[in-house]
């Protein structure tokens, strides 16, 4: 297998400009991650515009995007430890060790210690994703409308694996997702749907105003209401560093973490938050002899940080070489390269290998820099954790407004953004995710238009859709990832049971 | 008296400056996201009138997405028809959608036709193993069984591929509604889907199936014009040659709003016709992958008046 | 059960018949779209419709288990909510007249105490960010913000 893409995309990554990019990237990533007010999510799409509008071209808006979400999984870490307050989803399991041993007055160790497990983490998922990508490369040209078409259906059967305790609301979310793509001129046809005579609506809802409005807005009308005033006092970063020995005790809690974290960030619709749980209970089975656990104890404060970050890069697979997004994060990076006019899909590797070799690449440089930002530069983050929210959620606002002015030159686009926001926010409060609508969107027209062309080419004959191996494999994997879970219960439930 | 007279004068004295005056500033709106054909017809003309020397200041380019141009035109007719430094971005395909009455209430007479930059070409292509070598064998064989040749275009039905198809299916006589078309996601997507063998049939630009057919790929066999382009495509037979009288040239060109004096219409017009004759414009024209198609002016606003009408007949015939 | 958790469900059921009702004036115009022909058995109606039974279905079924939501925000939060849409609103459509300087300015000052800041912090804080934000996006990234009749 060639790896030829990769010294490509270095020549990508390493130019000036991307090396510069890939940089504000990971330091806006950690600090996007470090702050409890704003997750990765909310920063790439913040950032997206500003990309998308100063002419970044995609792969750089890629390298800046994808940086930001693999760095906050960093960034998270340094509230988790300091505040006791998780920075993003995926750095709840770290507070569990990781305060007590600040509150003992070892923060700096506990913040080095949980830098260096990010960076294994990171570092040997971005070695796995270099010699995945180009495997599934060599399937694209099997992939043919009707296999796009069931290759959609099972991404739609990995919400199965997404749903909370309430899966009505996931579907909901999903549906009101698919029929905000039905906006717009009907590829097939030619139709014009639901645009009411306005030729603002003939391109459908723009991706950007969508985004930001679900995302940010709703989470400043949260925030509001929760009327967050003035800051939580971090503690002071006090303490020595690990010694050579500390860290060979939590290599291999690392090691583990990093498979169980890569495996579940793979999986499309699980992420860091699922990934870091699993791997922390997993060391406290395996290692908690002496009731360390949970009192400072760097095992348990290695694992989910060495976890959240191979997930996050995990993520990248189905992503980049199915063109299905893990996350809803990765939903938004994918909505990003189509405003970049480029399809996402087994295709994306071979028709845009300097895009894929570059990220790629960038990775690798990138949790090179994040282990020098987030190891004698951690006292910097830790300072902003003072920020107020009354500097802090103006800002969100000015780039949430910026972002979308600045994208379409439209004072009623900003306007449909807050309507969006105000939408998003209810959606919340009865407790509907944001990310089942954003899949749903990016993943909607996809899945109209191929089985529509899969039906047109084969004059109507449903038969078309179970006609390949490729298709039949994703039917049967579709059909596997709903039925699992249920499987599962049933087997714990038996083992559970005593033995009759 | 006087006064009028002093007014008269100034009037006459304003005109006298302006025309044939370059604008002061420059801008090219491309009706759809960077990196399309909008795109590139901008920065074809931004490039090369900076780089002949024909305007002083570079031009902008500004993009407004939506309607494939409708967004666009309703925003020169309405906002800024009388702008003498705004061109816009044109097509054939602009004019197939104007000739369908997407563009709502405008026509071919709503806007200032300047001129056409170049041009690509409509091509048809089957896979490399295809038994289809001819247009003749492709005729007859879709004649014979259209369901065993579903086609690849990288357009809606009623796009310019779906209607180059149309065109060889009234050569096969098969009904253009039973043609298996499946409306793709640009050229790539076609000629992907023509190597996996989902399609039988891609229709298509020249310019981006050459690739593929230099490289054994895919088989281009035919190119829908009345003369042999050159360089890449000498080898390739045309319609015509093939005995089909069928041609598809997809011109780009730019036009100016409704309301530009005629003097300002004029320097655009000279302008350009001094452009596509410099080496600076032919060279970045080729490599743009366009083929020269000189139409400037009159005998433009002309073919896209002519176009919209040819289009207007091929919808109705194709039951549109 | 709790007055909290009736609420909930209240607020989910009320929601559910939003989205029922949604569903059937989507599904109406999904129905209706106009088109000449389409190349594929299912044309441009099908999808649409299949999307609205779907969430109508889905719609009946959250009706009948409303299910958890959280409770809605007390007076002041909503009243904070308000007056932050409502100044976003004026403010941003006020950029064209006042420009952008002085429209975000108002707004960031405004935003700023809701969030507790104190007037001299909000005002000093709100200027300094419009001016940040406008020469980010204005002078450095190129960007077309509005200008008013300051010329900023």
């Amino acid at each position: 297998m060639s790896l030829d893409y990769l010294w490509q995309g270095f020549g990508v990554a390493l130019m000036p400009s991307n090396l510069l990019i890939g940089f504000i990237g990971c330091f806006l990533g950690t600090l996007i991650g470090a702050l409890p007010a704003i997750g990765p999510i909310n920063g790439i799409a913040l950032l997206l515009p500003i990309a998308y509008t100063s002419g970044l071209p995609a792969e750089s808006t890629l390298i800046l995007l994808a940086g930001i979400y693999y760095g906050a999984e960093y960034g998270g870490r340094i509230s988790s430890i300091l505040i006791n307050v998780p920075g993003d989803a995926g750095a709840v399991m770290t507070a569990i060790d990781g305060y007590p041993m600040a509150r003992k007055g070892e923060a700096t160790k506990a913040l080095a210690i949980s830098g260096i497990s990010s960076f294994i983490g990171g570092m040997l998922a971005v070695l796995a994703i270099t010699f995945l990508a180009p495997l599934f490369g060599l399937l694209a040209i099997k992939f043919g409308p009707a296999e796009y078409f069931v290759l959609m259906v099972f991404a739609f059967a990995t919400l199965g694996s997404m749903v909370g305790h309430e899966p009505v609301k996931t579907l909901i979310g999903c549906v009101i997702g698919l029929m905000l793509t039905t906006i717009g001129i009907d590829a097939t046809s030619g139709a014009y749907r639901f645009t009411f005579d306005q030729p603002e609506l003939h391109d459908g809802i723009e991706f950007i105003v969508l985004v930001i409005g679900l995302f940010s807005i709703s989470e400043v009308l949260l925030m509001l209401e929760h009327q967050m005033k003035g800051t939580l006092k971090p503690l002071a970063v006090t303490g020595k560093y690990p010694t050579w020995a500390d860290i060979r005790y939590i290599w291999w809690p690392s090691i583990r973490a990093t498979v169980i974290g890569f495996v579940v960030g793979v999986l499309p619709g699980t992420g860091a938050s699922v990934a870091s749980a699993v791997s922390y209970t997993t060391e406290k089975r395996l290692n908690d002899r002496d009731g360390t656990f949970g009192k400072g104890d760097i095992r348990g404060l290695a694992a989910p940080e060495a976890a959240n970050n191979a997930a996050a890069t995990g993520a990248f697979v189905p992503m980049l070489t199915l063109g299905v997004p893990g996350s809803g994060t990765t939903a938004v990076m994918l909505g990003a390269l189509m405003l970049y006019n480029i399809q996402p899909g087994p295709q994306l590797f071979t028709e845009q290998p300097k895009l894929v070799g570059g990220l790629i690449a960038s990775m690798y440089i990138g949790n090179i820099l994040l282990l020098i930002l987030n190891l004698p530069l951690v006292q910097v983050f830790a300072r902003m954790l003072l920020l107020p929210n009354w500097i802090l959620i103006p800002g969100i606002t000015a780039l949430s407004i910026l972002g979308v002015y600045s994208a379409y030159s439209s004072v009623m686009s900003v306007l449909i953004m807050f309507g969006i926001g105000v939408g998003g926010y209810l959606l919340r409060k009865l407790g509907f995710d944001m990310a089942p609508i954003i899949l749903g969107f990016v993943l909607g027209k996809v899945m109209e238009v191929n089985l529509r062309n899969a039906l047109a080419i084969s004059g109507g004959e449903i038969g078309i859709l179970f006609s390949s191996v490729l298709s039949i494999t994703l039917w049967i994997m579709a059909v596997a990832i709903v039925a699992l879970p249920w499987v599962i219960r049933r087997w714990q439930a038996r083992s559970a049971s005593p033995a009759q | 008296m006087r006064p009028n007279i002093i007014a008269i004068a100034a009037i006459l004295a304003g005109l006298t400056i302006s025309a044939g005056a370059e604008p002061a500033k420059t801008e090219c709106l491309a009706g759809a996201k960077p990196g399309g054909g909008f795109d590139l017809t901008c920065r074809l003309a931004g490039t090369s009138l900076h780089a002949a020397k024909l305007i002083k200041d570079p031009m902008a380019v500004s993009y407004m997405e939506g309607g494939v141009g409708a967004v666009a035109m309703n925003h020169i007719v309405g906002s800024r028809s009388g702008d003498p430094g705004l061109i816009v971005a044109a097509s054939s395909g602009s004019a197939l959608l104007l000739a369908q009455g997407k563009f709502g209430k405008h026509t071919a007479d709503s806007v200032r036709w300047v001129g056409a930059l170049g041009a690509d070409f409509g091509v048809l292509a089957v896979a490399a193993d295809s038994p289809i070598k001819t247009l003749k064998d492709l005729v007859a064989a879709f004649g014979k069984d259209p369901g065993a040749f579903p086609v690849g275009g990288g357009g809606a039905v009623g796009s310019q591929d779906w209607m180059k198809m149309a065109l060889i299916a009234k050569e096969a006589k098969v009904d253009a509604r039973k043609m298996r078309y499946a409306a793709l996601e640009g050229g790539g997507a076609v000629t992907t889907a023509l190597q996996g063998g989902h399609v039988k049939i891609a229709s298509g630009d020249a310019s981006e199936m050459i690739g593929l057919h230099e490289q054994g790929k895919v088989r281009i066999l035919a190119v829908m014009s009345d003369k042999r382009l050159p360089g890449k495509f000498k080898d390739i037979p045309t319609t015509y040659e093939q005995g089909y009288a069928i041609d598809w040239p997809i011109w780009r060109g730019v036009y100016v709003g409704p309301k530009v004096t005629d003097a300002e219409y004029k320097w655009w017009v000279d302008t350009l016709g001094k452009l596509v004759k410099t080496p600076e414009f032919q060279k970045e024209r080729d490599a743009r992958g366009l083929f020269a198609f000189d139409s400037i002016g009159a005998d433009y606003e002309k073919r896209v008046k002519a176009d919209v009408e040819r289009f207007k007949v091929l919808a109705k015939e194709a039951g549109l | 059960m709790s007055a909290s958790s009736q609420s909930a469900r209240a607020s989910g059921r009320f929601a559910a018949v939003i989205l029922i009702i949604f569903a059937l004036v989507y599904g109406y115009f999904g129905a209706t779209v106009e088109y000449s022909f389409s190349s594929d058995p299912i044309g441009p109606r099908g999808f649409p419709v299949a999307l609205a039974v779907t969430l109508a279905a889905f719609g009946v079924y959250y009706l009948l288990n409303p299910g958890e939501a959280e409770a809605w925000p007390e007076r002041e939060g909503r009243n904070a909510a308000l007056v932050f849409l409502v100044l976003s609103a004026l403010c941003v459509l006020g950029m064209d007249h006042l420009g952008f300087i002085p429209a975000m300015a108002v707004l960031m000052a405004g935003i700023a105490r809701l969030f507790g800041a104190t007037w001299p912090f909000a005002i000093g804080s709100g200027i300094a960010q419009a001016v940040l934000w406008w020469s980010l996006f204005g002078p450095v990234l190129g960007g077309n913000l509005p200008k008013g009749p300051l010329g900023f």
